[in-house]
């Protein structure tokens, strides 16, 4: 059985981001693997390590800089990567198509992707990646194992937990509690570059959603000072938190 | 020229600091208040490949040069100097003296272990009479029938006690002076090989160190490193790289506390306003930036020289005695910004300044460093 793991370069959490006219300059950013596909590429490694698993294909769909996270995925332990190499932003319905093209290409039967992408936090790549390619969708997984040729999962509904199982294939979409992602040691860094990595550039695919702008969410101190004496500010204080902010 | 580090020893650096971030950090501060030896992040070093960066792939290492061994230490010794002393040591002085000079019968015997962090290697040089004069020493061993009997008391030994290897120098000819110095490596458990208790240390709780006495301890022939008499030798010879690693980690404390000051000075307001606008505080972060990087360039350049084969024994000591004393004038500083609030327990900052006082004393103090620079500056002008 051949496992692909869906990986996304997003910025860092601490990269320091500016926008610019329309768009956001990610210029300076930090680039990092997305903490929500680790899970996935975790839950692959761990699959293969329990013989579930023949091959683990890392599969990225961005610009070229987006390679580093598949070296990353590789030094965690999948096989081979590929990029599907565009410098467009595609919304995910968008980005799905090639996508499933290629978990179909690499004849891959089980397929990990973040429950949401850390950069525009969009939760749909997962439930557009299922309904491309036809296969039944699991999401925000936080169990997960293999009988034979059935997924048995466990995934977060609103008001709980719900457990599910389902034949080969399946598209899972992963999220903190389904495993503790192992980090790269430096030998498998190291491994990682000889290990096949293939790009192909994609073309002739359109976003369907144009963006139009790009703020930055701004941070501003809204602390307000109660001035006069101790009883009129807490009967003051008293008042907001009743009539303002509708607390008391 | 070219100021940047090469891409990939950057995915290497990236790796170990969120490892150092994630795993060594957070415990930095509790082995500063109750002393333990850190085996258990020690193991995870070992899988991380920290501890056997510069011995070869072939023998379980990493087989990365000295530019990489100092950019991945100085991550190591930000989140705790302890482990990097600790690292520091086993992967210079048993395993690149076993990789230089090791039978291959030695190397294949514990290079894997060594390299793999299963075992550590620690380094017994120091007697409570002899410190920098390494030449002075009083440990004595004998031959005997298929190897030799070794006497006497080692000081300061980092992870006496707990390490499994331990590469002694003892004099097998006691009127030779320095060629009369040998190099054995003992196995923990060796009758007769005897720790003391741990020393009481102003910082570096982590990284225990003890006396280690050898009492008439039977030493087979086939543990002999090198050639009766080439220890000295050896040992200087592997000093460089030594000294280049703690010149790194140096700079992992001193950048440590220069963030710490540099936040906190950004965050803390006096007046009206963050104390980093006050011009006396702003001074003090520029200087602190300046010199650390001043110390970066000369320890990675050092580096660069021994990677590519060059004698760099005065860019070595330069790197070296700029680094330490760099990293005591930045957590000094640092805990000025810090204010009371420095001198504080309940912050790091005091404990980077103990943990980095040690840097210029040991691996050859600043004065000794002044003199091998002298020294070698002397015999260029000479030529």
């Amino acid at each position: 059985m051949i496992i692909a793991t869906y990986v996304k370069h997003v910025p860092d959490a601490e990269a320091r981001l500016s926008a610019a006219g329309d768009r956001l300059d990610l210029g300076d950013a930090g680039f990092a693997l997305d903490g929500m596909d680790e899970y996935g590429v975790e839950q692959a490694v761990r699959l293969k390590e329990a013989g579930s698993a023949a091959e683990i294909v890392a599969l990225a769909l961005g610009p070229a800089r987006a390679d580093a996270a598949l070296r990353t995925a590789l030094a965690l332990g999948a096989d081979r990567a590929l990029l599907l190499e565009t410098d467009a932003d595609l919304d995910p319905l968008a980005q799905a198509g090639p996508l499933a093209a290629a978990v179909r290409a690499a004849g891959a039967e089980l397929v990990f992707v973040g429950g949401k992408q850390a950069d525009w936090d969009s939760a749909a790549l997962g439930p557009a990646l299922a309904e491309a390619l036809g296969w039944p969708l699991c999401d925000w997984t936080t169990e997960l194992r293999l009988e034979g040729r059935e997924v048995i999962a466990v995934h977060d509904v609103d008001d709980g937990s719900e457990g599910w199982r389902a034949p080969l294939p399946v598209v899972v979409t992963t999220q903190q509690g389904l495993n503790e992602p192992r980090y790269p040691t430096l030998p498998n860094i190291m491994k990682a570059k000889r290990k096949p990595l293939d790009r192909q550039p994609l073309e002739g695919v359109e976003a369907r959603v144009a963006t139009l702008s790009a703020t930055l969410p701004q941070r501003a101190r809204r602390g307000v000072r109660l001035e006069g004496d101790p009883v009129t500010a807490a009967t003051e204080l008293a008042r907001r938190l009743r009539d303002e902010a509708k607390v008391l | 020229m070219d100021f940047a580090l090469p891409d990939d020893l950057v995915t290497l650096q990236r790796a170990v600091r969120e490892f150092a971030r994630r795993e060594i950090a957070p415990i930095a501060a509790e082995l500063d208040r109750e002393p333990r030896y850190p085996w258990t992040t020690l193991r995870k070093m070992g899988e991380m490949g920290l501890l056997g960066i510069l011995t070869p792939e072939t023998h379980g290492g990493l087989g990365l040069g000295h530019l990489a061994y100092a950019v991945l230490l100085e991550e190591v010794a930000a989140a705790d100097a302890s482990h990097a002393t600790i690292a520091s040591v086993t992967n210079g002085m048993p395993q690149a003296l076993l990789v230089a000079y090791g039978s291959d019968a030695q190397r294949l015997r514990w290079l894997p272990r060594l390299a793999s962090g299963a075992w550590i290697g620690a380094f017994c040089l120091s007697e409570p009479h002899a410190g920098s004069d390494a030449a002075a020493l009083r440990t004595r061993a004998r031959r005997v029938e298929g190897g030799y009997r070794l006497d006497g008391t080692k000081a300061w030994v980092t992870s006496g006690g707990e390490a499994q290897l331990y590469l002694v120098l003892a004099k097998t000819d006691v009127d030779a002076g320095a060629r009369g110095v040998s190099a054995f490596l003992l196995e923990k458990g060796t009758p007769g090989l005897e720790f003391g208790a741990p020393e009481r240390k102003m910082g570096q709780h982590a990284a225990v160190a003890t006396a280690v006495r050898l009492d008439d301890v039977f030493v087979p022939e086939e543990q002999r490193l090198g050639a009766e008499g080439e220890g000295f030798v050896m040992a200087m010879s592997a000093l460089d790289g030594g000294r280049v690693g703690i010149a790194a980690q140096a700079l992992g404390i001193a950048q440590a506390a220069f963030e710490a000051a540099t936040r906190y000075a950004a965050e803390r307001e006096a007046f009206g306003q963050p104390i980093r606008e006050f011009q006396g505080i702003g001074f003090k972060i520029a200087d602190m930036a300046t010199r650390i990087d001043a110390a970066r360039l000369l320890t990675h350049r050092a580096a660069w020289l021994m990677d590519r084969g060059f004698r760099a024994t005065k860019e070595v000591s330069m790197a070296k005695l700029t680094a330490s004393e760099t990293a005591n004038f930045v957590c000094d500083a640092a805990l000025q910004v810090f204010g009371g609030y420095g001198y504080s327990a309940d912050y790091a900052v005091e404990r980077y300044l103990r943990d980095a006082r040690v840097t210029t004393i040991y691996e050859g103090t600043s004065e000794i460093q002044r003199i091998v620079i002298a020294r070698q500056v002397h015999r260029e002008l000479g030529r």
